[in-house]
């Protein structure tokens, strides 16, 4: 063994894994570091930053000053926020509820069958999400296909004005993210003894307590996982609320990009990222909890 | 006559019918299991026993003929409609309950007081020896401590039927032969009816009432333990269960009760006559290793006796299997019990008398 390597197998392993350490702390500890270092700086009017401290940008999540001078609370950043979760939510339940028939019919396929719905499920990620979201408009939009028949059945006499609304939003997101729902659940479904199923109507249980008692216990952590897969992307989403919510209706994804964009703000966005970031941590330790519950009842199988 | 609990008529079972390959698992196979009773099905892998528990259970569909739990058709009643419990052979635990959960799931399903539950639970875990490991995962618990859980699980419910299929097959010998006598006991207290899966013809003769002996989707026998060891109806009864010897030979006269065959080119062995047989019919003779006594001078107080050269010798410990040469490439199993001393009583080569009675050498139908 070479002199150079260190003696104990502790150390050696360290060093072994020094590389990936490396990777991740060039890749993503230091741009971290720059966003909450820019989160506490004065914004360059014309881009990027000015190398003086302030707390401006978290002040201004809150605050405003009005003509006087004054500053006053600004409920309009916070009502951004609270509409971002309240949509990613909704979308995730919708996924959820959407994605779990279609996980739990897959499985029940024979094993030739089920990798190619696996297969169908994932096809759109093939295709750019910015053009899938574009599809939506000719669907919900003005004169798009839902609208044109209903107005020439004479259904309906004025547009049903779908879209640029929350509703609009939610479809999107919903369309968007609903593979990753459907995959992590269907992963924990295919290692579902089904064995137990008939244990459980042998012991006098209705399909419905089945499924409550038996199925969603035993592959709650793929739920877990599809509904934080979900959730996440949800929130920082931006094309989605853009193009289906006009911009009107922003997101906090939509903020941010807007903040880089147009309107210059880099302490602001920065901001606002270090607030997705925190929930994003929330929402994973939250699924770090699970998961370790669930080894605890897999790890000793 | 006792009120059957069980009444399986006529059924068959084909699987994937209409496909490339329908398996017939099950063909018109008819029994009555009585009430209280511990019925055994008996037969080698394959045969059909799992699919017939199953058919009782409710998880697959008759393709043919009925099965009546307590006089009434059970086709149309879904297995949770069913009063009949089963232990699986995988025991089929649930993982994210603990034991306790597990063994009160059957009780809440159907909607029993709180204060019942638990004490039912209780009992049977108790029943069971299993009451210090309430709070345990099944996946903490070692094989034969799951099986208790299991069976403690099916019975809480009380079921008028208890289906166990092959509940004993994943455990070591020690803790099968425990599980036996108290699986047997445990049926005798609760009165319940145990349809009991095995291909373990020992399992079978120690604990059943009746034995069913199946074979690729029929029935070949039915009748208790001894019924089924001294009297088999045919060759493949009499091979599964115990050792045997066969001889194969051809009738040459039959005289009262007494059948005698030519063996081999000479040989001439006389047999008890067991049915319908003429002078001329090809038979199979069969004789029980055990109902053999081999001695080193001729044993007058059998009704045979011959002579022959053990061959072979394999030592079990209480006893020695000897396989012994009969000539005219006649060869029969015996056993001997080892001396005092532990010494075998006869070696290799050793030209030794050969005893047995009348009744023990059988014609067995063809
Ligand atoms: N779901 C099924 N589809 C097709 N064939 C099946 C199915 N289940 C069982 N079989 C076939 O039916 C026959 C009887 O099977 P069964 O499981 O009843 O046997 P068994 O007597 O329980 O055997 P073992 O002692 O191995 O458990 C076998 O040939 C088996 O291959
Ligand atoms: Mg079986």
């Amino acid at each position: 063994m070479s002199k150079w390597l260190p003696k104990s197998a502790a150390a050696r392993r360290w060093l072994g894994l020094t590389p990936a350490y490396v990777m991740i702390g060039i890749f993503m500890l230091v741009p971290i570091s720059i966003m909450a270092v820019y989160s506490f700086l004065e914004p360059n009017p014309y881009g990027g930053v000015l190398p003086e401290p302030s707390v401006a940008a978290y002040v201004k999540l809150f605050l405003e000053y009005d003509l006087e001078d004054n500053l006053v609370f600004n409920p309009g950043y916070i009502n951004i926020i609270f509409r971002s979760f309240q949509l990613s939510i909704m979308a995730t339940v919708i996924c959820l509820v959407m994605g779990f028939p279609v996980a739990y019919y897959i499985t029940l396929q024979p094993e030739n069958k089920r990798n190619i719905y696996i297969y169908l499920i994932t096809i759109p990620f093939w295709t750019n999400l910015l053009i899938r979201t574009f599809a939506w408009i000719i669907i919900l939009g003005r004169g798009g296909v839902i609208e044109t028949p209903l107005l020439n059945l004479g259904i309906i006499d004025d547009s049903l004005k779908m879209m640029y609304t929350d509703g609009a939003i939610a479809i999107g997101l919903t369309y968007s993210y609903l593979p990753l729902m459907v995959l992590p659940i269907y992963a924990s479904l295919e290692k579902l003894d089904f064995r137990l199923l008939e244990a459980a109507s042998d012991l006098y249980s209705s399909r419905f307590q089945i499924m409550t008692k038996v199925v969603i216990p035993l592959c709650k952590p793929g739920i877990v996982a599809g509904c934080i897969l979900v959730f996440i992307p949800c929130i920082g989403a931006f094309i989605a609320p853009n193009l289906l919510g006009g911009g009107k209706k922003l997101m906090l994804g939509s903020l941010v990009q807007f903040q880089f964009a147009s309107a210059r703000n880099w302490p602001f966005g920065s901001a606002l990222s270090m607030l997705l970031l925190s929930a994003v941590v929330v929402a994973l330790i939250f699924y770090a909890r699970s998961a370790r519950k669930k080894e605890y009842i897999q790890g000793t199988a | 006559m006792p009120a059957a609990s069980i009444d399986v008529r006529g059924v068959s079972k084909i699987y994937n019918p209409g496909s490339q390959q329908p398996v017939k698992a099950l063909d018109t196979v008819s029994l009555s299991i009585a009430d209280n009773e511990f019925f055994t099905l008996l037969g080698p892998s394959g045969c059909g026993k799992t699919t017939l528990l199953r058919l009782i259970a409710g998880f697959e569909q008759v393709s043919g003929g009925e099965i009546l739990l307590f006089g009434e058709e059970i086709a149309h009643l879904q297995p949770s409609q069913r009063s009949v419990n089963t232990v699986f052979q995988h025991y089929a635990l649930f993982p994210h309950m603990s034991v306790a959960e597990n063994v009160g799931f059957g009780l809440e399903r159907l909607k029993k007081p709180k204060d019942e539950v638990v004490s039912t639970v209780k009992r049977m875990l108790s029943l069971v020896k299993m009451d210090h490991l309430a709070d345990r995962r099944p996946s903490q618990l070692s094989g034969g401590q799951q099986q208790r859980v299991a069976l403690a699980r099916a019975l809480a419910p009380s079921p008028k039927v208890l289906l166990l299929d092959e509940p004993l097959s994943a455990l070591d010998l020690k803790l099968r032969q425990t599980m036996r006598e108290e699986l047997k006991q445990l049926q005798r207290e609760t009165g319940i009816t145990f349809v009991f899966v095995t291909h373990d013809q020992d399992e079978a003769l120690a604990m059943s009432d009746r034995i069913a002996v199946m074979s690729e989707g029929h029935i070949q026998q039915i009748g208790s333990p001894t019924e089924i060891y001294e009297h088999p109806v045919n060759q493949f009864v009499a091979d599964f269960i115990g050792d045997s010897n066969f001889l194969d030979g051809e009738i040459i006269a039959i005289e009262d009760d007494i059948v005698t065959c030519k063996i081999g080119s000479e040989s001439v062995f006389e047999a008890e006559n067991s049915g319908n047989h003429a002078v001329g019919d090809q038979v199979t003779l069969f004789l029980r290793p055990e109902k053999i006594s081999l001695t080193h001078s001729t044993d007058e107080s059998t009704d045979n006796h011959r002579r022959g050269k053990v061959s072979n010798i394999v030592y079990l410990g209480n006893e020695a299997a000897y396989t012994v040469d009969m000539g005219d490439g006649i060869s029969l199993m015996a056993q001997a019990r080892p001396k005092e001393d532990g010494n075998l009583p006869f070696a290799i080569d050793d030209d030794i008398a050969v005893g047995y009675s009348n009744r023990a050498l059988r014609v067995l139908a063809k």
